[in-house]
């Protein structure tokens, strides 16, 4: 009897063995870094003092009464709120162009996506040399239209320097939404539409009744990966602007990076970072919990 | 017997006279040995077969160790050097991520000597004293000229740096210009004073403004500076202590925002109006290119400016990106309005406290700064290192390099005897931030009093966050030396 216990409780608890060393892996990598991270949150250390001497909340507190760190989170919400619909609607509508077949869609589809293969810093410097007041074809195009000389600072002008910065990024990342809208427009039942164009539905009609909700899940994960990625938004804006003038267009991850790496106020740096992770998670739970209404 | 012994005596005597000369001469050969000599000697004992790890300025200076200095030094010790490329805005910053990670791979550093407080009190480099003095180096110190030496040098009154880049900013004008017989009646029956190298910040607006009228429909505007704002950084603090203004008042408190402050933001924004369009995003280069062509007729620079203003780039591939002169020959050279100009930036050689060959790594840095090699390194006419020891001004092999070369030194001498400090304090980089900020936000259009007084208050929460007894201490050292303010 005892036997047959032992074999049992083996053979019901084999797959944890299995699926433990990937587990512990995981915890390793995944959760370790994030103990530290709120080890270190908790402690003083910064460029001239490097004591682990615990300091309680005490750069928590600081975090409310920092309003750079606030001005950051908002700088980063606006060009999120900004970029994200842009990239979501041009990359769509790019979709539905090249949704039927055309001469040479392979190969336009091929250009398209170009800017994605970029690096983002390259992609950057790339619009710097285009917004460059001197040999710029922006300005150069502005003055041809305005018939005389135009210089615009594109990237000191407060006016201009968020057009600037949602231009590169959408000219980068709009091909990535296309690439995703596209696969999922194709997929999109065909019986379904052609029974619509029978029932003598409008073109809008359709769209929205029948190939919105078949898309809906696929355009989910895509504006949840871009707004993430949105929200840790550094290259382009450090290629462009750096944050400036002053601190106009300073995201969340360009603030700590001079907080962490230029100023090293490592254990405050660890308490923005912890506050951005809890941010992005509560962000995620909540579109991932859309995704899962839109099934 | 007594005259053989009195002459065995006297021989005696003549042979130890003899051994006693010889010994002296021959210390005297060793102390009158080169402090060059006396560091590749040493290094041939304790480096060869070793490599010495240097962080140098990614770019052109680093060309200096890489094609000159550092074959030399493996030629005559067997000693190599790998040189660790970092941009200048990331140097202070790999720097003490490498300290902190404790690995060692560092064994020489290029620091700028505005980060020296900061380095020091993280324990970063290596206080050289006791080698200074093994390998009998303090002689040789003493030849660097004074602003440098007695401010670049120590900090708490320990050396931890050999300053090893005589940056200062010149005031570079068209001679060709200034001597127009129409110009100078004109300027002079307008303003009643004859046109010359401007000594006040009014009269260089005045010159300018006054130039660009004249001179801008033949593509030439009065003057043009770089002016993103960490070049205008420098400007700045030079410019505000020119006027008279002061950093902090006695209780540590930030004046920066004083009226002092608002004027010198003021005019350099209105400066603008007579500089090239645009010039608001110039940067050393498009200001360089700028000045080469001929489109403007003053600047103020470091002082790679003027030689390659003369055309001195020698057949140097990696100056080729340097646009082609159209005005040797016609450039003056003289100290900015004020006539104390910043020694912004420069570099100093210092030793890494966490490296693993200390010694070795000393000893390099003594022979690069040593009169003989440092005088052919300030040569080199692509390594962008500047004059900064006192036989640099007057080497005749230098006077010799192009047609005013020697009008070039004097300037370059006088700016070493005047020279104003960058401001230097724990966490100076967080000052200096708060500065390059607020100078973005001028270009943008905003108040400059509202800018300075946020400055001010930035500065005055970075001082209470560090502690205001500790940084007005450092702030007083800074302040007590000879180039922190102008006497």
């Amino acid at each position: 009897m005892a036997s047959v216990g032992l074999g049992s409780f083996r053979e019901s608890n084999f797959k944890y063995l299995l699926v433990g060393p990937a587990i512990f892996v995981l915890l390793l990598v995944g959760v370790f870094p994030l103990i530290y991270l709120l080890l270190v949150s908790f402690q003083g250390i910064t460029m001239t003092e490097t004591s682990t001497d615990f300091v309680g909340a005490e750069n928590y507190r600081q975090l409310f009464d920092d309003p750079r760190l606030w001005q950051a989170l908002l700088h980063t919400v606006v060009l999120t709120a900004i970029a994200l619909p842009l990239e979501l609607v041009l990359g769509l509508a790019m979709a539905q162009l090249f949704l039927d077949r055309l001469p040479g869609r392979a190969i336009f589809i091929a250009l398209l996506v170009l800017p994605v293969v970029v690096s983002p810093i390259v992609s950057g410097a790339t619009w710097s040399l285009m917004f460059n007041h001197r040999f710029g074809p922006l300005n150069q195009i502005i003055g041809w239209i305005m018939g005389k000389e135009t210089i615009l600072l594109w990237t000191i002008n407060p006016n201009l320097v968020y057009p600037a910065i949602v231009a590169a990024e959408v000219w980068q990342w709009t091909p990535f939404m296309f690439l995703l809208l596209l696969a999922a427009l194709g997929n999109v039942d065909r019986s379904q539409l052609e029974a619509a164009a029978i029932d003598g539905a409008s073109w809008w009609r359709t769209f929205f009744r029948i190939v919105l909700p078949a898309i809906a899940p696929v355009m989910s994960i895509a504006i949840l990966i871009r707004g993430l990625d949105l929200f840790r938004l550094f290259d382009i804006v450090w290629a462009l602007t750096q944050g400036g003038p002053g601190t106009l267009t300073e995201t969340i991850s360009i603030f700590t990076y001079i907080k962490g790496f230029r100023q090293f106020e490592t254990s405050y740096t660890a308490a923005v970072a912890l506050l951005v992770v809890i941010l992005l998670s509560a962000l995620v739970m909540l579109l991932l919990r859309r995704v899962e209404l839109a099934r | 017997m007594k005259n053989r012994f009195t002459g065995v005596r006297r021989a005696g005597w003549h042979v130890g006279a003899l051994f006693a000369v010889l010994t002296l001469a021959c210390i005297g050969v060793a102390h009158a040995q080169s402090a060059a000599k006396t560091a590749a000697d040493a290094a041939k004992k304790i480096c060869a077969g070793k490599t010495i790890t240097i962080v140098w300025e990614a770019g052109l200076q680093s060309l200096d160790p890489l094609n000159f200095s550092g074959p030399l030094w493996e030629k005559e010790t067997g000693c190599k050097v790998k040189v660790v490329e970092v941009p200048t805005a990331e140097m202070f910053t790999k720097i003490m991520q490498e300290y902190r990670a404790g690995t060692g791979s560092y064994d020489a550093l290029n620091v700028i000597p505005a980060w020296m407080p900061d380095l020091v009190q993280a324990g970063a480099l290596e206080q050289l004293d006791k080698y200074v003095d093994k390998y009998g180096f303090r002689a040789e110190l003493q030849k660097i000229a004074p602003t440098y030496r007695d401010n670049q040098m120590t900090v708490n009154g320990k050396i931890y740096g050999f300053p090893d880049d005589g940056d200062v900013f010149l005031f570079y004008y068209r001679k060709d210009i200034f001597a127009r017989d129409d110009l100078k009646k004109e300027f002079q029956a307008k303003y009643n004073y004859p046109l010359a190298v401007p000594k006040t910040w009014k009269q260089f607006d005045e010159i300018g403004s006054f130039l660009t009228e004249k001179l801008k429909k033949d593509g030439t505007y009065g003057a043009s500076f770089f002016r993103e704002p960490p070049y205008t950084m420098y400007m700045f603090q030079e410019r505000f202590r020119v006027e008279g203004g002061k950093f902090f008042d006695a209780n540590m408190k930030a004046t920066v925002n004083s009226p002092i402050g608002v004027k010198v933001f003021t005019e350099m924004r209105n400066e603008n109006r007579f500089m090239p369009p645009g010039v608001e995003k110039f940067g050393f280069v498009e200001n360089l290119a700028t000045f080469l062509k001929g489109e403007s007729a003053m600047t103020i620079s470091w002082p790679p400016y003027g030689r390659f203003a003369a055309g001195y780039l020698g057949s140097e591939k990696a100056l080729e990106w340097v646009p082609k002169s159209t005005v040797a020959g016609k450039v003056g050279y003289a100290l900015p309005p004020g006539g104390h100009p910043q020694l912004a930036a420069g570099f100093a050689l210092s030793v890494a406290s966490s490296s693993k060959n200390k010694e070795a790594a000393y000893l390099f840095i003594q022979w690069l700064n040593s009169e003989e090699i440092s005088t052919k390194r300030v040569q080199l006419p692509y390594t962008l290192r500047d004059p900064f020891r006192d036989s640099h001004f007057t080497d005749p092999v230098y006077l010799g390099l192009w047609p005013d070369a020697k009008d070039y030194l004097a300037a370059l001498k006088a700016g070493s005897q005047t020279g104003l400090l960058d401001l230097s304090l724990i966490q100076t980089d967080k000052y200096e931030e708060a500065l390059r900020q607020g100078i973005s936000r001028l270009w943008a259009g905003e108040d400059p009093k509202k800018i300075l007084d946020d400055v001010a208050k930035q500065w005055d929460d970075t001082t209470a966050k560090i502690g205001l007894e500790k940084q007005k201490a450092v702030y007083n050292a800074w302040a007590a030396k000879s180039g922190a303010y102008p006497k």
